[in-house]
């Protein structure tokens, strides 16, 4: 029993790890399309990626939208956040039902709706108008994190802080921002991301013009399986690494550090 | 000249009164506990001298000036919190520097102070630790150290030793007793734990249902409780329904036990008035035979509860239930179930006309 589970949870993770075993080595492919295995190896399609503006108005554009869209969401959830989480108003659950419902439909349904209600106000094709649809979408995520967040403060701060003589102004800056600072960096990582990946809206909405990088691929992969793909998705693989590692590595650093010398019978 | 002084404070949330017309005043330097169960009112009050919830009416004055409508921040008033409170993300010097801070003290002096204010406290060293490398006992004392290291005008701990095991309670309630006295800054200090109350106060409040029940020095609370709440709910008691046969020959009778003489009570009584006598249980001796110059009664013993260096007997005599204090050397001479004698003497009946 114990051997099956050992090789169960072995097979599961190598069927998780395996599209990222092929998509590396094809990534240095040096067949005209994506071929497994690679029949030989060379850094062409990277020089292709870096030097070709197809790929590179697509990637500014991602970046771009998923900037603003970040900003625009995070001053968006933050006031949101505090008001559903502390406060008691008429039509709070409604508010609360609202904020998550673009979480429960479906993207293509979202995306249709977009289309025309962008539309009319010709916004389609537009950077604004992907950020605005994607905006909608990274809000719930940007909220279920931080409200969790905040759920989990303990008001006694706030209260601790103001009997300390600090003015509410200077509480929230010394001591609600700073404690929630996590909560907010991972929410809006979290909104960053949903921007960055978001296939279904940008494939509506976002036209030749305002074309996402995960619009871009979609379209290359229908029509010429360009093993450009297979670098983008290399090089995003290990971005998301070294965001997944830093942490690590920096509190590794820090141990490292001297600390400062401790007095005796300081227990 | 009281210090601090609440006039009349009411608080109603909806039609539910959470406090009903609390007035107190507080000697400068006073150690004051707000004592009662919970929903009683003291944390309330609390958090309206604080300034975090308003009074529905009455006014908080401090040194003869009323800081009802003054925010929590411009009160000057240090708070220590049942969880603590401190900020996570400072360490323990950072914490008790953040009051300097906020009144503007520059950094080089604020830390120095707040060094200072952690060895007051006897946490020197322990500056640089942030509070979840620090035990419980340690981050009570910052919070204190924090709390005092502006000369606040007020002391406000609320039930600050809850969350302690009972040996570094007992050490803790010495510690702050210490600080306290050395800083003499009038505190008030709330719990519902009454040992804590006994051996802390110059003064306790008894709250109940948003009502004061009693302010007085702690012995004169248990020994001369002003109603049955308050000799119930402060120490062990036995309270018997009596009524006042003679006001002038100082006795009085329940039905069941008969005449009881009592030395003195605090109101003035009148015949057949009804009131409630108080026994407290280690006034009661119980013995095999009846002692000359005590009132006796008959009892039979129920139930045994030895604690090792005393015991609690509790057994009938007549209709009512008596309990009994007995040091743990004379319980052998006593079983369940056997009949024996109880006595006392009239300093020990205390007369509760509420």
């Amino acid at each position: 029993m114990n051997l099956f589970m050992r090789w169960t949870g072995i097979l599961v993770v190598i069927f998780i790890a395996a599209p990222l075993v092929i998509v590396v080595p094809m990534s240095f492919s040096s067949a005209n399309s994506l071929q497994f295995p690679p029949p030989g190896y060379w850094l062409g399609y990277y020089r292709a990626y870096f030097t070709n503006p197809d790929w590179l108005i697509p990637t500014w554009n991602s970046i771009l939208i998923a900037t603003a869209t970040t900003i625009l969401t995070m001053i968006l959830v933050v006031p949101a956040t505090f008001a559903l989480v502390r406060h008691k108003f008429r039509g709070k659950s409604f508010a609360d039902l609202m904020m998550l419902m673009p979480l429960a439909v479906p993207h293509i349904v979202m995306a249709v709706g977009y289309y025309s209600y962008l539309g009319d106000l010709g916004l389609v094709h537009s950077h604004l108008g992907v950020i605005l649809a994607h905006t909608c979408l990274s809000v719930p995520i940007a909220f279920l994190v931080l409200s969790a967040n905040l759920k989990g403060f303990d008001r006694n701060l706030e209260r601790a802080a103001q009997s300390l003589g600090a003015s509410p102004t200077k509480t929230f800056m010394h001591i609600t921002l700073p404690i929630l600072r996590p909560g907010l960096i991972i929410s809006a990582l979290f909104a960053f991301v949903q921007s960055f990946d978001e296939t279904v809206v940008a494939i509506f909405i976002s036209g030749r013009d305002a074309a996402t990088l995960p619009r871009k691929m979609f379209d290359s992969i229908r029509q010429e399986a360009d093993p450009v793909i297979a670098v983008i998705s290399t090089l995003l693989f290990f971005l998301v690494l070294i965001g997944i590692a830093a942490p690590y590595f920096v509190s590794a650093l820090r141990s490292r550090a001297p600390k400062p010398s401790r007095p005796a019978g300081a227990h | 000249m009281s210090y601090l002084q609440l006039s009349d404070i009411t608080k109603t949330y909806g039609h539910f009164t959470a406090l009903d017309n609390v007035s107190l005043s507080v000697d400068k330097g006073e150690f004051v506990t707000f004592l009662g169960p919970s929903g009683s009112g003291k944390t309330t009050t609390l958090m309206i001298i604080a300034g975090f919830e308003k009074a529905s009416a009455g006014t908080v004055e401090v040194g003869g000036q009323s800081i009802s409508q003054l925010a929590p921040h411009e009160r000057n008033i240090g708070i220590v919190f049942q969880n603590y409170a401190l900020f996570p993300h400072k360490t323990a010097v950072e914490n008790v520097y953040f009051p300097l801070q906020m009144r503007g003290v520059s950094r080089t002096q604020g830390l120095r102070q707040a060094e200072d204010m952690l060895s007051l406290v006897g946490l020197k060293g322990f500056g640089h630790r942030h509070p979840k490398e620090l035990s419980g006992g340690q981050q009570q004392r910052v919070a204190l150290a924090r709390a005092l290291v502006f000369e606040p005008s007020l002391l406000l701990l609320d039930e600050p030793l809850g969350a302690l095991d009972k040996n570094l309670r007992e050490q803790m309630q010495i510690e702050i007793k210490r600080i306290q006295r050395s800083l003499g800054v009038t505190t008030i200090f709330v719990t519902h734990d009454q040992s804590e109350a006994m051996s802390m106060s110059d003064r306790i409040v008894v709250f109940e249902k948003g009502r004061i029940e009693q302010a007085a020095a702690p012995l004169d609370i248990y020994h001369r409780p002003q109603t049955s709440f308050v000799a119930a709910f402060i120490g062990e008691s036995n309270l018997i329904p009596a009524t006042i046969s003679s006001a002038a020959g100082k006795t009085a009778e329940n039905p069941a036990l008969g005449a009881f003489d009592y030395a003195g009570a605090d109101n003035a009584l009148s015949d057949g008035q009804k009131v409630t006598l108080l026994i407290r249980p280690e006034h009661i001796k119980l013995s095999r035979n009846p002692i000359e110059g005590r009132r006796n009664v008959r009892m039979t013993v129920e139930t045994i509860v030895n604690y090792g260096d005393n015991a609690l007997v509790i057994g009938r005599a007549g209709e009512v239930t008596m309990r009994v204090r007995v040091l743990g050397a004379d319980v052998v001479i006593i079983k369940e179930g056997e009949e024996c004698c109880i006595s006392w003497m009239p300093e020990s009946v205390f007369v509760i006309t509420k």
